[in-house]
């Protein structure tokens, strides 16, 4: 057999010992903001089988418009899969006002729930606040009763 | 469950915000108001936005009472058209008419229209994307299970979209919600009109959904639009516009009464009575 060639065994060493490139996707964010809606669930709310995503650079924010309806109830649960990075999303209506009655921020997810005042459209507004990472992938989910 | 991303370039590319408007610090709370002006033009002309699922609306109509849907039901089984266009439109009305059917707890129409969302989606060469659903659709309306009977036409409706999209049929997909749009909106302003309240007329105030149609019409290919019942769609859809209100203004009985005109009329063309 033949032996490697020095610098080919160095190359493969170098290879070894560098960090595995990121083959995060917004498939592994998806299952942080599903998490997030699992405690929800056993509360009636229906998941909607889509789900929105991408990858957003740390304080660019995404606006999403969603039509939504009056006497319906709705969580929207966002999750990354970047370790350390904090991410938000919060619900305005189409005057700007932040319509959202609550929301909260943990590691890897965040939410905001909604009960419209009025059928129309809302804007969902997602960011990535802190990242180490040059580009986040985040993904967006919903629910309602 | 299926996880399954769509991902929205357009819509994600127009609305970026790009720190010129809202700004946050880390972990602060929200601002309360924020300048929807002053949002990129895409963001409130439409260029894109997450259509409802209907199990979302009819849910509401859960609440607002119990209207008899058995008088909202359409028994007929319409043909499969011949042109795709057609087809597609067909199938989200069919899809609708599931919804309608289940509100009315009907299982043997539920049934039927399981079988004819197949035939249909056959016919549009996505059966495959379909057959569990629409399997699934039967054996929870023969059990009667009627929140699982939506959950599964919640997902056929994705399905066959997605489907469609992967062979790069997105305008028709775009028709089919489209087609189950205005079913689901024919079959809305009967019930309020059957039991007028100003809360249940306003779950018509649906504008930005149909900007996105309208302006999806206008963008599409002119083989689909050239099609005489989406001709005809696109021609009526903005007489609806002014009669659904602007968000702060309560939309009158004589208008649900003109929309329900209007989308019973594109509803026919979509599903002709094969009698």
């Amino acid at each position: 057999m033949k032996a490697l060639p020095k610098f080919a065994i160095a190359f493969l060493c170098l290879t070894l010992l560098l960090p595995l490139p990121s083959h995060a996707t917004v498939d592994d964010a998806l299952s942080f903001a599903l998490d997030a809606a699992n405690p929800y669930v056993k509360e009636g709310f229906t998941v909607r089988e889509d789900y929105w995503g991408g990858d957003l650079p740390v304080k660019q924010q995404k606006a999403i418009v969603h039509q939504l309806f009056k006497g319906n109830e709705y969580w929207f649960w966002m999750g990354t899969d970047v370790e350390n990075a904090r991410i938000s999303v919060h619900i305005y209506d189409s005057d700007g006002n932040l319509a959202e009655v609550e929301s909260w921020q943990r590691q890897h997810m965040a939410a905001a729930r909604v009960v419209p005042k009025t059928t129309g459209s809302y804007y969902l507004i997602v960011e990535i606040e802190k990242s180490d990472r040059e580009r986040t992938h985040w993904s967006l989910a919903y629910g309602f009763r | 469950m299926k996880h399954r991303v769509f991902f929205l370039p357009v819509t994600m590319a127009a609305f970026s915000l790009a720190g010129a408007t809202l700004p946050t610090a880390m972990g602060q709370a929200p601002k309360q108001h924020i300048d929807v002006g002053k949002l990129p033009q895409q963001a409130t002309v439409v260029e894109d936005i997450i259509v409802p699922v209907p199990s979302e609306i009819f849910g509401v109509l859960d609440k607002l009472g119990s209207p008899n849907w058995h008088d909202v039901v359409r028994t007929e089984t319409p043909a499969v058209p011949g042109a795709r266009a057609e087809t597609a439109l067909l199938l989200g009305d069919v899809i609708a008419e599931g919804f309608i059917s289940v509100e009315a707890q009907d299982p043997e129409q539920v049934k039927k229209i399981g079988r004819t969302v197949l035939d249909l989606s056959a016919a549009m060469g996505v059966r495959k994307a379909v057959v569990a659903r629409c399997s699934a659709i039967i054996e929870f309306a023969d059990k009667k299970d009627w929140p699982r009977v939506r959950r599964e036409l919640d997902g056929t409706l994705m399905d066959v979209k997605q489907a469609m999209t992967e062979l790069h049929d997105e305008e028709l997909a775009q028709l089919v919600s489209l087609g189950g749009w205005l079913r689901g909106t024919e079959a809305l302003t009967q019930v309020v009109d059957s039991n007028y309240t100003k809360d249940s007329a306003g779950l018509l105030h649906q504008p930005a959904l149909l900007d996105y149609f309208q302006h999806r019409l206008a963008h599409m290919s002119s083989r689909l639009r050239n099609d005489a019942v989406v001709a005809t769609v696109e021609k009526r859809l903005p007489e609806i516009s002014p009669l659904i209100g602007e968000a702060d203004t309560d939309i009158s009985k004589q208008s649900v009464e003109q929309i329900r005109d209007i989308v019973h009329d594109l509803v026919s063309a979509i599903a002709p009575n094969p009698n």
